[in-house]
């Protein structure tokens, strides 16, 4: 049975987990996009020409390390927290449907100059609106200057 | 090698545009026929569905002729989870399409092989040639199904080529 009883979303979620965020670090992590106008050239899509990605702003963010490496060659992963608020300022500029499709877009993410790889995105909902966004991590592998 | 690749790829792409134009992918921000080498684009967690993806695994050369033979490996997969409108219960049909996709993408089984890295393109002296498709089993992971096509692309390196 559905509920029906009424509730009135003021918003509180979204400023607590901001206020934390901003408390806990207050770091400031830069998705990796491609640029509004792709290369559609045969150069841009077999490695010739250089993909042009936009460094874009999210903050606050905190930033930890998830698990150690336990095996050899195994990359450690990170964790990165963003605050919905910034996610949906940049969905809303860049005229997206949602959070999901501008993670999915983006080749990576920068934090404190150094590439990771988005290898997993999870949403916390207050009232069904997001208020916090985990992302999973992979060190990437190259020394891409950001 | 990398000119034979890239004729490969881009044989592969247009003759993708004629055989199914409905078959588009949005990648980087452009809309393009839904096959991609997976070594010039951003790694993904997740397979693109609905869209091939050529990855470049064996080489074996053959010194013994006059110029040599070289024979690279490309694996094509792609995977799908069906469509919305069936609530993915045709993800057979669609992979099955997909497998009819590949027979008439590589056929004929030749192209003339092409300097992409000049702008406008240009044609060299040799054709790059390729074997017929061997394709693996399919393979489901929960909603998913997915196939990998093994084929051998032939080329000679011509004087000069890198």
């Amino acid at each position: 049975m559905a509920d029906l009883s009424t509730q009135n979303p003021t918003g509180l979620a979204q400023r607590v987990a901001t206020a934390l965020l901003r408390a806990g670090g207050g770091a400031t992590a830069c998705l990796q996009m491609p640029p509004l106008a792709g290369d559609a050239s045969n150069a841009g899509q077999i490695g010739l020409d250089a993909p042009g990605f936009l460094s874009l702003p999210l903050a606050p963010a905190v930033f930890r390390k998830a698990r150690v490496a336990m095996q050899d060659g195994q990359l450690p992963k990170y964790e990165l927290l963003i605050s919905a608020d910034a996610v949906a300022a940049q969905v809303t500029q860049l005229n997206l449907s949602s959070a999901q499709t501008l993670f999915s877009m983006a080749a990576g993410i920068a934090v404190a100059g150094k590439l990771f790889l988005i290898e997993a995105v999870s949403t916390s909902e207050s009232q069904g609106q997001a208020y916090l966004y985990r992302l999973q991590l992979q060190e990437a592998c190259g020394e891409w200057p950001i | 090698m990398q000119n034979a690749k890239d004729t490969f790829y881009i044989t592969l792409r247009s003759r993708l545009a004629t055989v199914n134009p409905a078959r588009v992918m949005t990648l980087r921000s452009v809309s393009r026929p839904g096959i991609l080498v997976a070594d010039a684009e951003p790694p993904m967690p997740q397979p693109i569905l609905d869209a091939f993806s050529l990855s470049w695994t064996g080489l074996e050369a053959d010194l013994q002729l006059p110029a040599i033979l070289v024979q690279m490996t490309c694996e094509i997969q792609y995977s799908t989870a069906g469509t919305v409108l069936n609530a993915g219960l045709d993800r057979g049909r669609t992979l099955e399409e997909m497998d009819y996709e590949i027979l008439k993408l590589l056929y004929p089984y030749s192209a003339q092989k092409m300097n992409y890295a000049q702008n406008p393109a240009v044609a060299m002296d040799t054709m790059v040639f390729w074997s017929e498709p061997q394709f693996g089993p399919a393979v489901t992971l929960r909603d998913r199904l997915s196939r990998s096509v093994r084929v051998t692309v032939f080329a000679f390196q011509e004087q000069g080529e890198l």
